[in-house]
Parts: structure tokens; sequence; C-alpha cells
């Protein structure tokens, strides 16, 4: 008995031994050629340029694909090293992630601050450490020397939300708002632009505007229950593409067919849109974005030009089956 | 304190005053249903009923495992997780591959069938229990330490497994788990009271079931009488596991999406919902029934509060309330028994 312990423990130990090596080996290839680029190609070869990427949490397929994106890019532009800084939808780690990148005297930081008051005021520490700085997708407020922000307005896809709505009730309807996570910047924005379109037409009546925390679990569920006490609704808005699928199974469930509409644009939404199941999904080109945000700061520090606005909207789209070409990740879904 | 009436020999006659706190929950439970029953119909349509019931069973089969855990005085935090690894690994044996949306999308499944994805799951959950309650039980480290890294190091395993995706679509084979219904029944609705009837005849009625029992009310006094005490430690996270893995089965199966981000903060809710139902934190006392009635507390608030479109921000604190009142009123019952 005491034997098997001892190699059952051992063999946990070595175990997460190997795990650990095996995370550390992938990091290691962003973090370490900083060393080897500096010492082994003196002169001749032409500069890297290390920009650090940090966005709130990786966990999110949103920033994975927004990644994704910007390393596409800089291996085009070339020369480039991506550092990806992943929050882990943890603002403290967030700023000691942006601490770093002061530490470590990157050339430059594109950044999705988690959180605005939280974040912001180490962005402005990063800056005045003299490394450029674009922020992207979320804004930080009260930050001064920022080279540019580039972002889709949410209150914007909000309204084409709104817009979508009306054209499809003229007459007006009843329908569920499936909310954000309470607080979040995003999830205020959206909504606002929802209701900016539908309450000054009149007809509108949102009979249940509940939280699904951004979330799929949180989106059936709360569809579930509304259609429960309002089994005559005629079309469901929800602020993301996690609870409009959500919503989808909920509505399957009951036997429902109607509208639905989402927002981001993922590729499975928009699996959605083209089966039918999903009205439309508002598109915010979050790789448009992320491109975007690099070319600026890599034109600002290897020109030193400054982009024309300091404020770069992409204006964001409501991608149905009529639009469906325009969509930004199309070329993810299965034919 | 002289020992526990319970020793893991005598055979535990029905104390009914034992099942006095559990009553104060069904009680609230019911004084609940009438207030929005009155307010609004539509709450005890049936629809709605098994609505309830179905948004609970995850939450509850995972509530079962945990009051395996809470009993012996432990904790186990990383069954959020877990149940996330659990889920994506079961999607990935199904469909056969790791991509968000490859082979056999909405069509038919070219992976590895359903019994070796359920198979898997559950593989999952009870490997992850038995790593952590072998940590807990023989290297004695806290179970509150040890699942807190469960919790974070499950998650980042179910992370790295998708690369950060979500593995959806399933066909209706698989969906049935989670979707389906049995007459006017879900299916999880009975997995879950199937389960839940079965831990009520193991803690009530097995020896195992009296022995963990003791170890909870005493494990010096357990270990004295000869029970092997870390075995039954060791026991009750592998039970938490399996629940985790057959949940994160269930859940993909129910959202039709297996996620890396599925279960964040399932541990408070389902742990919430043990406590509510009369379990106490320090061990030895409690059981299912009051854990049933717990988590359909939780479950009939937030879809409650939903009927009646109540802002989502009056919801958390009214159900942070009701929580602490809920268990304030055991504490009263239970001092009033000594």
């Amino acid at each position: 008995m005491r034997k098997s312990f001892a190699m059952r423990s051992l063999y946990i130990v070595s175990s997460l031994i190997v795990l650990l090596a095996l995370v550390l080996a992938g990091c290691a290839p962003s973090a370490a050629p900083s060393e080897g680029s500096e010492a082994a190609e003196p002169a001749a070869e032409a500069k890297v340029y290390r920009i650090a990427f940090s966005v709130p949490a990786m966990s999110f397929p949103f920033f994975v694909h927004m990644e994704k994106q910007v390393r596409d890019e800089a291996a085009k532009i070339g020369n480039i090293e991506i550092i990806t800084l992943d929050g882990q939808d943890n603002t403290t780690k967030q700023v000691a992630d942006l601490e770093g990148v002061i530490a470590l005297g990157y050339d430059g930081l594109i950044v999705s601050p988690r959180t605005n008051e939280g974040v912001a005021p180490v962005i402005q520490q990063v800056i005045d450490a003299g490394i450029p700085v674009v922020t992207i997708d979320r804004r930080a407020d009260g930050v001064n020397g920022l080279l540019a922000h580039v972002g889709a307005d949410n209150v914007l896809g909000g309204e084409a939300q709104g817009a979508a709505i009306l054209s499809l009730f003229p007459e007006g309807a009843k329908i569920i708002e499936l909310l954000g996570t309470p607080g979040a910047s995003p999830a205020i924005d959206r909504s606002a632009g929802l209701h900016n379109v539908i309450d000054p037409a009149g007809n509108i009546e949102v009979v249940c505007q509940q939280t699904g925390n951004f979330n799929r679990d949180g989106g059936l569920t709360v569809t579930e229950n509304c259609l429960a006490s309002n089994p005559d609704v005629q079309a469901i808005v929800a602020a993301n593409d996690d609870m409009a699928l959500g919503a989808i199974e909920a509505a399957k469930a009951a036997g429902v067919a109607i509208p639905i509409i989402g927002f981001d644009a993922l590729p499975e939404a928009l699996l959605a849109v083209r089966d039918g199941a999903l009205y439309g999904s508002v598109e915010q080109f979050p790789g448009g974005q992320s491109r975007t945000a690099l070319q600026t700061i890599v034109n600002f520090i290897v020109a030193g030009t400054a982009p024309a606005s300091d404020v770069v909207l992409l204006t964001p789209k409501l991608i149905t089956t009529e639009n469906f070409d325009e969509a930004e990740r199309i070329g993810e879904i299965p034919q | 304190m002289t020992m526990k009436q319970n020793t893991p020999s005598a055979p535990r006659p029905i104390d009914w005053t034992a099942y006095a706190s559990q009553l104060g929950a069904l009680g609230v439970l019911i004084a609940i249903c009438i207030i929005f029953a009155l307010i609004e119909p539509a709450f005890v349509s049936s629809r709605n009923i098994f609505n309830v019931l179905r948004q609970v069973s995850i939450y509850g089969l995972l509530a079962v495992g945990m009051t395996f855990v809470i009993l012996t005085g432990g904790i186990d935090l990383s069954i959020g997780s877990l149940l996330a690894l659990a889920g994506l690994v079961s999607a990935a044996v199904y469909k056969g591959g790791m991509g968000l949306l490859s082979a056999g999308t909405a069509g038919q499944a070219e992976g590895f069938g359903l019994i070796p994805a359920i198979a898997a799951a559950v593989a999952v959950g009870v490997l992850g229990g038995l790593l952590q309650g072998t940590a807990i039980a023989r290297l004695k480290v806290p179970p509150f330490i040890v699942t807190l890294g469960g919790l974070t190091a499950f998650r980042g395993g179910a992370l790295l497994f998708s690369s950060g995706q979500p593995i959806s679509t399933f066909t209706d084979e698989y969906k049935f788990w989670g979707q389906g219904m049995v007459g006017p029944v879900p299916v999880p609705v009975i997995i879950f009271l199937g389960f839940a009837l079965l831990a009520y005849v193991v803690l009530r009625y097995t020896r195992y079931g009296r022995h963990l029992y003791a170890v909870g009310g005493n494990p010096e006094a357990a270990r004295l009488s000869g029970l092997n005490v870390s075995r039954i430690v060791l026991s009750v996270y592998v039970i938490t596991g399996f629940f985790a893995g057959l949940s994160g089965f269930l859940l993909s199966s129910r959202l039709n999406s297996a996620e890396q981000v599925a279960g964040v903060g399932y541990e408070l809710t389902v742990i919430a919902g043990v406590v509510i139902g009369g379990t106490s934190l320090f061990g030895g006392e409690g059981g299912i029934f009051g854990t049933v009635i717990g988590i359909l507390l939780i479950g009939v608030l937030s879809n409650g509060l939903t009927l009646l479109n109540v802002s989502p921000y009056y919801q958390q604190i009214l159900v942070g309330l009701i929580i602490v009142f809920a268990v304030y009123l055991d504490q009263l019952v239970k001092r009033r028994r000594r």
C-alpha cells in the first residue's frame, strides 16, 4: 500500500513537471528571442520590433481570433515579434502584464483594457515610459498621449440590431432582450444602441429584459424562462452570439420559430445564419481592428508617421443571408 | 463534545429532528413557490416546472457529489473547471476532432460514437477526482487548497485542450441526453433524480454511508474505531469527479456546444445549494434530501425572478439574502435542538 502510494505521488509529481515543462516550452519562443536576436545578429540584420498584445482573456474566442489576426499581419509585415499577454480575465493580472511591458522595454503595445478604471493608469505609465500604445476594441478613458484607439462602436452595433427589429416588425412587436454581463461596457453600450432605435418607435415592447451573462448557458436558461411567461414573443435580441446560440436551443425546445439576432458574427453564428436558425449577427470586424491597430503602431515606430485621426472606428454591420459574404470570418465555417 | 450518535456500528434510527432544518429549507421553498404562483400564473405551468427542473438538474448532479464531500468536512472547488474539461473531451471524442466546427457539423458523427464520448467524459472526471483525492487523503494537503489548484489547473487544461475555441453542433443522438424528453419529463431531470435517489440510499442505508458520516463527524474517532479514513476521503473526491465528468457531457449536450468557459462559478452555486439544504460545512451532518431542496430553491428563485422580469441587479441581491437567511434558519433550528 505504502509503496504504491509512493509510486503514485511520484507519478503525479513527474506528470506535473512534464506539464510545466510543456507550458514553459510553449511560452518560451515568445519570451526568449530578445536576447538571441540582439546578441547573435549584430547590426546587419534588420531590427526586429517587439510589440506586446495585451487582452482581457484568451479564454474568449473573440480575443483568440484577434490575436491570430495580429500575428498574421505581423508575419505579413515582417520583422515583428508579437508577445501575447493574457489577462486571464483578471484586471490585476493585466496590470502586472503591462508593468512588465515597461520593465522589458518593448517597442510598442496594443492593448484591450479589461476594465477602464483598473487598467487606464498603467497604460498611462507605459506611455510615459516612451512606449507607443494603441488601444483596441475597448477604450481607456483619461489617458494622454495615446497613439490611437481602434475599435468598433458598440452603440452603433446595438442600433443595427434595433433597425433590423423595426424593419422586421413595422407594426410593432414583443421582444426578449438578452443583456450582457451587468456592468460590462459592451453590455451597456449594445443595449443603449438597441434602445436608441426601438424606444422612439414606441411600438416595440421589451417584455423580458434579463442578463444571460454573455454565455450560452445564460442565454438558454433565460430564454426558456422568458418564453414560459411570454409565449407570444415575436423576436429575441441578444447582446452577443453565445447567448443568441443558447436562445436558439431554447426556442427550438419550446417549438417557437422567431427571428433571433446576435452580436459578434462568430463562425458558429454565421453557420446558424446560413442555416436559418439565426436571423442575423452584428459584425464588428475584430480582425480588421487588429490589423489596423498593428499597422498604425508599426507605421509610427518605423516611419514615425502618426495616424491621421487618433480614433479609428470601424462601422459595425448586421450580417444576414442578404449580405452574408461581407462577414469577416466566413472562411472559418465549413462549406 | 462527545462522539456523535451515528457511530459506524450502530444503525441510525430515523431522527426526525435531524430533518427539521431541511424542512425549514423546504418551507422557504414552498413559500417562495406560492408567492411566485400568485403573481405569475405561468410559473406553475407544467412547461415552466419542467424548465426549472431541467435547469437545476446539472447543478443538482454536481450537488449530489458535493454533498458526499461536504459530509466528510471537505470541499471541492474544482468541479466547474473539471466539468468544462470533461465536456470538451467528450465533444472531441464524439466528433473525432478538436476544431471549432470540424467534421460532422450538424450532420452525422464521424467520431468515435456516443458511448466512448460519455465514457471519456466520466473518465476525465474520475481521474481528476482521483488525483485531487490522492493529494488530500494521502499527501494531507487541505482540500480547499488542492481543489483551488484544481479550479485553476483544470480550466487551464480545458483551454489548452481546445485552444480556446468551443466544440459545437452535435447530432440528435448526442443532444438527446441534455435536451430530450421521455414523455413529458426532460432526460437530465431523470438522470438527476435517479442519481439523487441512489445517493440517498447509499448514504442512508449502506455501511459506506454510515462510515462517511462517522468520518465527517469525528475523523479521529472514526480512525480509532478501525475505519480506513483516508480511503473514504479519497473516495468522495472520486465521486465528485464522476459527477463533474458526467455533468460536463450533459451540459455540452444541453447547450449543443462544449465550451472552455462552461461551468464557471458553478462550484459556488452548488456549495450554496448544499449548505442551504442543511448540510454542515464542518461535516457529519446533512443529506441528499436537503441538497435537492437547496438546489431547487436556488433554481426556483432565479427562474421566478426572471419570469417576473425583476432587474438582474436586484436578483443577485435577493439570492444572496435568501442564502444567508436559509442558513440562519438552519443554525437556529440546530441550536434549539441542542
